[in-house]
């Protein structure tokens, strides 16, 4: 079988036993060797291995160790590799192909391109890729003027928000005051127009009075720059305050403060006497006169708030890490309770057995009296480092035998030529034990 | 597993030792003894010469139909068989 016979049959396959990157169509190796159908398969076998190694390679393929037996196969697999790159060179002079565009995007579209086996010219694909460039970049354009104009409301309602908050309680209250219709005092002219004229005057007034202590609270509280002493101002400074600006006589001062006695509603002003816990009563009584709703800066409310929260805060963990503290302090305690108990109970047990030992030992004439010392016990069950330590305890044990033990007798006895308190086991031997 | 032959499955189970060259997928009595005839006697040189050609199937199956005159489905069978034992145990 002539390799020449089998060239055409494989081109007709199409693949040809190995991919061939897209890049290689266009562009083709600047060698020297002709390209084409011409190429005869002697000229191809004719070569050294090294050299159809070589071609193999710059067509792309890698062969493997070429050897007497895989060298036919290389030569085949070489011109059927040639003759794809001519037919690929062939197709692709009929449309023009800019090397710059395609090299950017080989590996996305290869497995299309491959299956169509080059038959969709490659304008249209570039065609496409600057649509889909034109595309992304109307999108990316489209997209923040909404989001900008979504923040934009949203902003502005924020600080309409704000402004009502800001100023609402005082706005409000002003317009509650004009729109009150409460007897006034006349001056003794008219009535209905002097009425009306009067209630001007004195909402004139009480509105400059009521802005005046807004103003004036709201510096106190925030920074206090005219250094202040309180909150409170004295009557005869905001007397001559409105009277300057309103340019009315005192007269009517004295009548707006009336007024505010007299109202029932709260207007956001407090008069105060000399002394502050009695409420006042009369005008001559009043001292000094005080707001309800000072008026203070953005950021000095804002500050007051965060301090106010984090103050509330800390309170509240504090008293939470107090209380769990306690929690924990008497657990501790209830357990060092309990451990001494054990203790002691364990110790009752000790000396119960001493002593009954110790009284065994008597009736078996190893001792000489059948009464044990009570410190000799002690000084034999605890070793002398830890005296001092359990000392509560032994003393509540010896307590706990005392009252408790009808086994165990404490008497006063001479042993050794001093008096010392001993314990006697008296329950006869033949009883047997609650413990065994 | 349906598409595998039972001479696919046994040569692929286990390593191929000093197996003949007849058990082999795809290659039956008349292209084993053409095989042998080459010096192909063992599974294994059929091996070191689908390793020699890197592996590539295609190439393998040329090389087997210039060899012993293999058709495309016995050029399949072996190809497919030996680049699974590959898969398994190289």
């Amino acid at each position: 079988m002539s390799p020449a016979f089998a060239l055409p049959k494989m081109v007709a396959r199409g693949g040809c036993g190995g991919p061939l990157p897209r890049w290689r169509l266009h562009f083709p190796t600047g060698r020297a060797l002709p390209v084409g159908p011409g190429v005869s398969a002697a000229a191809m076998a004719e070569l050294t291995d090294a050299e159809l190694r070589k071609e193999l390679i710059a067509l792309g393929y890698r062969p493997g160790p070429i050897t007497a037996t895989t060298r036919k196969v290389y030569v085949k697999k070489l011109g059927c590799l040639r003759a794809e790159v001519a037919a690929a060179r062939r197709r692709g002079r009929g449309a023009p192909s800019s090397p710059a565009r395609t090299p950017a995007r080989p590996q996305q579209a290869s497995p299309s391109r491959q299956r169509s086996g080059f038959t969709s010219p490659v304008g249209a694909a570039r065609d496409s890729e600057e649509e889909d460039e034109e595309d992304e970049e109307d999108e990316e354009g489209g997209q923040p003027p909404a989001s900008r104009w979504g923040t934009f409301v949203l902003l502005l309602i924020f600080l309409g928000i704000l402004t009502v908050k800001m100023i609402g309680s005082g706005w409000l209250d002003r317009r509650e005051d004009n729109f009150n219709l409460l007897p006034v005092d006349c001056d003794k002219r008219t009535d209905d127009f002097c009425q009306a004229k009067q209630k001007d005057v004195i909402m004139n007034v009480l509105h400059e009075l009521y802005k005046y202590l807004s103003v004036q609270a709201g510096n106190f509280e925030c920074g206090n720059p005219e250094n202040l002493k309180s909150k409170c101002i004295w009557v005869s400074e905001a007397k001559d305050h409105v009277v300057n600006i309103t340019g009315s006589s005192p007269q009517k001062f004295e009548a707006a403060l009336h007024w505010i006695l007299n109202s029932n509603k709260d207007l956001g002003i407090w008069l105060k006497g000399r002394d502050l816990s009695e409420p006042v009563t009369k005008v001559e009584e009043v001292f000094c006169l005080e707001s309800a709703h000072p008026q203070m800066g953005l950021g000095c409310r804002f500050r007051r708030a965060v301090v106010t929260a984090i103050m509330n805060l800390f309170l509240f963990f504090w008293s939470l890490i107090t209380l769990w503290g306690i929690l924990i302090f008497l657990r501790y305690r209830w357990r060092k309770m309990e451990e001494e108990e054990q203790a002691m109970y364990e110790m009752v047990k000790k000396i119960i057995a001493v002593v009954q030992d110790h009284y065994k030992e008597w009736e078996r004439n190893l001792e000489r009296y059948p009464y044990v010392g009570i410190f000799h016990v002690r000084d034999s069950l605890i070793p002398p480092q830890s005296r001092k330590k359990m000392k509560r305890v032994w003393e509540r044990a010896v307590d706990f035998l005392a009252s408790n033990e009808s086994r165990i007798q404490t008497e006063s006895h001479r042993v050794a030529g001093e008096d010392m308190l001993v314990w006697r086991w008296t329950q006869p031997s033949y009883v047997s034990d609650s413990e065994h | 597993m349906s598409s595998t032959s039972q001479k696919h499955r046994d040569f692929v189970a286990e390593p191929m030792g000093e197996k003949p060259v007849g058990t082999l997928a795809g290659i039956g009595d008349v292209l084993g003894k053409k095989l042998e005839e080459k010096g192909f006697d063992k599974a294994y040189v059929v091996l070191g010469q689908f390793l020699v050609l890197r592996k590539d199937e295609e190439l393998f199956r040329e090389w087997l139909k210039e060899t012993c005159g293999a058709n495309a489905k016995q050029s399949r069978d072996c190809a497919g068989c030996l680049r699974e034992w590959c898969d398994a145990f190289l």
